[in-house]
């Protein structure tokens, strides 16, 4: 530790030329003076009053670069701090916000749709209990669903928080679900009367059955589905508010953080030639910790902005997508059930089918049959050239995460194996085709509906990593910036004091 | 020592000024950019989209484009014409901002431009002569004539997915169908049911919707491809429509007396890509 210097001390030398760059003292008489103005009084001046005087003198000139290195320090550490800010808000929206919602109504979606599949299953099964998995395993299920609903209802309304038009959203689901409720029960109630042989119902059921599943189909289902796709909305533009945040944050911390370097190392230099010192060691370490804040604020937010891209676009909208092609996917399976169980309207239930199938996995096709064959190559192909559109198609040409491939082809051969049993289906008799479908063709779904849950499931752990690490890296140096803060104000007072206080 | 300063000032200045642009938002300009907004509509579609006038235009379609504008806080919008044929091309080569032209939703045209919507899903249904007694359901136009118009999807839903033996009759609109349907020289018009609703409350009680619908026909709102941003407004616009009673009330204007069963409640998004 080099020596306190002393006024006095510093008065008996004389300056050494060779460390002082500045013009000789104008007062040889031995006091330092201000460098900047040789016609400024002797120094150490006398209560001058005028401010501009008291600033050229030595001690006002420290005081006036020590408080510009504050000052930049402070802003160095404000936008560190608001970055940080902008991260964690980032990370909360994607990871503990909309993540959830997308699975809550995701769930609803998959819940509700299920419900009027069951219904209709009931309906079909008819008088024959014991066909397939039976009527009572239909019904069990339907009850099963119906809680999960309720359930999901309330989650999604929890989420949905303080804005208005989703809030509105839950609640015409919630009463529509107790229409459903009525009109399903009524429906099912008049099939048990009428006992009927597996396959279509008589005409009083059907008809309440259709205003039960047009209820359902076209006023609560999309209302759950709309609600997923805003979570989606609602991560994307947070995501790019945030990232540009981030990213203009990142310019911040690079800038103050040079600015207060710069203020630093002027302190520093302004220092060792007034009191021929080469190092202030306090201004030292200050100057130190200030570049590894500056440069590791700049790294890690870096970092965040490739982590959040990564959460979002790996994880999030992978999982959106999959949830969609999940909700999509049952609800086909449904119109599976209801071509057989309305035969006025088997020619709609089947386009639909269609539509949602290509919708799920596009291949080029005018009608079920070039779709099977369609659907039967581009599968064999995978993961081939051709690159597939639709809800899955998107998903397969994603790549990079490990076992994605493999998650893929797997969801892909059960698709394609599902797909070939719905072609046997339509291919059959009445009683055969309603056999088929509460029984094997059910079980094609569940294997490929599995499928598409592990592949979700991929994502959401991808997901889930990216923002955890995100967070902890945040967190971190967030938990450190106070100390930060107080240790760099504390050296440099450290650094600053006994000098000024040669003056007194 | 004044330099150094100087010197980290500009430093973060020409830092500051080269981040500036990349903090601007990329991608293609948004329909939320515009202040007047250009929107192409049908024509020739009464009920949904008919020219009554120059640069003048009514119908479901045109009201839909109207209230959806009036939303994202555009007040001035210009109509134009789009035609099932060129709708696709005018949007890619930003002839218009926004189409609002019966114009389906499916997984190729999704892949061409950016759908909003569907704010309606509409049926498909089969328009006769109504002296024709024969035809009740899409089946029966076997070995029948039915038009089909230049752009529109509708003709391959009969005689593509359904496998129906139909005779196609070329025509260049829903328009020269609909003459083409009264003069005999097609038996059969198939296509949306907002569409035929139109059409057959203008003919009178020459012409009758059979009534048998038979797919579901997504409309959406079709943008430039990539305008994501536009595209979720128009979505939250159209969820605050049916949620505040504007959407019934716009369906029940053009189509209460065709005696179509409509729905009022918001129909399944597509998602915004």
């Amino acid at each position: 530790m080099t020596p306190v210097p002393t006024h006095q001390a510093a008065a008996a030398q004389a300056p050494d030329p060779a460390v002082t760059a500045s013009p000789p003292p104008a007062a040889p008489g031995g006091v330092p003076v201000p460098a900047a103005s040789p016609a400024a009084p002797p120094a150490p001046p006398p209560r001058t009053g005028r401010l501009s005087s008291r600033l050229q003198s030595v001690p006002g000139r420290v005081l006036v670069i020590t408080t510009a290195a504050v000052v930049a320090l402070a802003l160095l550490f404000g936008a560190l701090s608001s970055s940080f800010q902008s991260v964690r808000d980032g990370l909360d929206v994607i990871g503990h916000d909309a993540g959830p919602q997308v699975v809550a109504t995701a769930d609803l979606y998959f819940a509700l749709s299920d419900m009027d599949t069951q219904v209709a299953n009931v309906l079909l099964i008819g008088d024959e209990h014991g066909l397939g998995k039976g009527r009572q395993r239909a019904l069990d299920v339907y009850e099963q669903r119906r809680s999960d609903a309720g359930r999901a209802v309330l989650q999604a309304s929890a989420l949905a928080g303080a804005d208005p038009a989703e809030r509105r959203t839950v609640q015409a689901v919630l009463d529509g679900l107790g229409r459903y409720e009525r009109l399903a029960a009524r429906a099912m109630l008049l099939d048990e009367q009428a006992g009927h042989r597996a396959g279509p119902p008589p005409q009083r059921v059907l008809e309440v059955y259709r205003q039960a599943t047009d209820l359902m189909r076209l006023e609560l289902l999309p209302m759950a589905y709309n609600l997923t796709l805003e979570s989606g909305t609602v991560v994307r533009r947070a995501h790019e508010e945030q990232s540009s945040d981030v990213r203009t944050g990142q310019v911040l911390v690079a800038g103050t953080g040079l600015l207060a370097l710069g203020g630093l190392l002027w302190l520093q230099v302004f220092l060792a030639r007034r009191f021929r010192r080469v190092f202030n060691p306090a201004l030292v370490v200050a100057t130190v910790i200030a570049g590894m804040y500056t440069l590791t604020g700049f790294t890690v937010l870096g970092n965040e902005t490739g982590i959040l891209l990564e959460a979002k676009r790996d994880g999030f909208d992978s999982v959106l997508t999959l949830a969609r092609a999940r909700a999509v996917g049952n609800s086909m399976h449904g119109d599976q059930s209801r071509y057989l169980l309305d035969p006025e309207r088997a020619d709609t239930y089947e386009q639909t089918y269609l539509d949602k199938s290509q919708a799920v996995l596009f291949a080029p096709s005018g009608n079920l049959g070039a779709y099977y064959k369609a659907v039967a190559a581009g599968a064999d192909d995978y993961p081939g050239r051709q690159p597939f559109l639709g809800l899955i198609g998107q998903e397969s040409a994603r790549s990079g995460l490990p076992g994605h491939e493999a998650a893929v082809i797997e969801v892909l051969r059960r698709y394609e194996e599902f797909q070939r049993a719905d072609r046997t289906m339509r291919g059959l008799g009445p009683r055969q085709a309603v056999e088929l479908r509460v029984d094997t063709l059910e079980q094609r779904f569940g294997n490929y509906d599995a499928a598409l849950v592990e592949l979700a499931g991929l994502h959401r752990t991808a997901f889930d990593r990216a923002v955890r690490s995100g967070e902890e890296q945040v967190e971190e140096l967030w938990f450190l910036l106070p100390l930060a803060v107080v240790s760099t104000a504390v050296l440099i007072v450290a650094g600053v004091w006994p000098r000024l206080s040669e003056y007194r | 020592m004044r330099p150094v300063t100087r010197a980290a000032l500009a430093v973060a200045a020409g830092a500051a000024l080269l981040a500036a642009p990349a903090c601007g938002t990329a991608g293609p300009p948004s329909i939320l950019d515009r202040e007047t907004l250009v929107v192409g509509v049908k024509p020739d579609q009464p009920g949904l989209g008919m020219r009554i006038g120059e640069d003048r235009y009514e119908g479901f379609d045109v009201d839909i484009a109207t209230e959806v504008a009036r939303r994202l806080g555009i007040e001035d919008v210009r109509f134009v014409t789009v035609l099932s044929s060129n709708r696709q091309q005018f949007i890619q080569n930003g002839q218009v901002d926004m189409v609002v032209a019966t114009y389906s939703i499916t997984p190729v045209n999704r892949s061409k431009i950016t759908f909003a919507g569907p704010y309606y899903v509409a049926h498909q249904d089969t328009l006769v002569r109504a002296s024709d007694r024969d035809i009740k359901n899409v089946r029966d136009l076997k070995g029948r004539k039915l038009c089909q118009a230049a752009g529109s999807n509708s003709w391959r839903r009969v005689k593509e997915e359904r496998q129906i033996a139909v005779e196609l009759v070329p025509a260049a609109s829903y328009g020269e169908c609909l003459t083409k349907l009264r003069e005999g020289a097609v038996d059969a018009v198939s296509t949306d049911d907002l569409i035929l609703a139109g059409f057959s409350a203008k003919a009178g009680s020459a012409l009758r919707i059979v009534n048998a619908p038979f797919t579901d026909e997504r409309l959406g709102i079709g943008m430039r491809k990539g305008d994501l941003d536009g595209c979720e407004a128009v979505n939250r616009a159209l969820t605050a429509m049916y949620q505040d009673g504007t959407a019934e009330k716009l369906l029940k204007k053009w189509f209460a007396a065709s005696g179509l069963a409509l729905t009022f409640t918001v129909p399944q998004f597509e998602g915004c890509a």
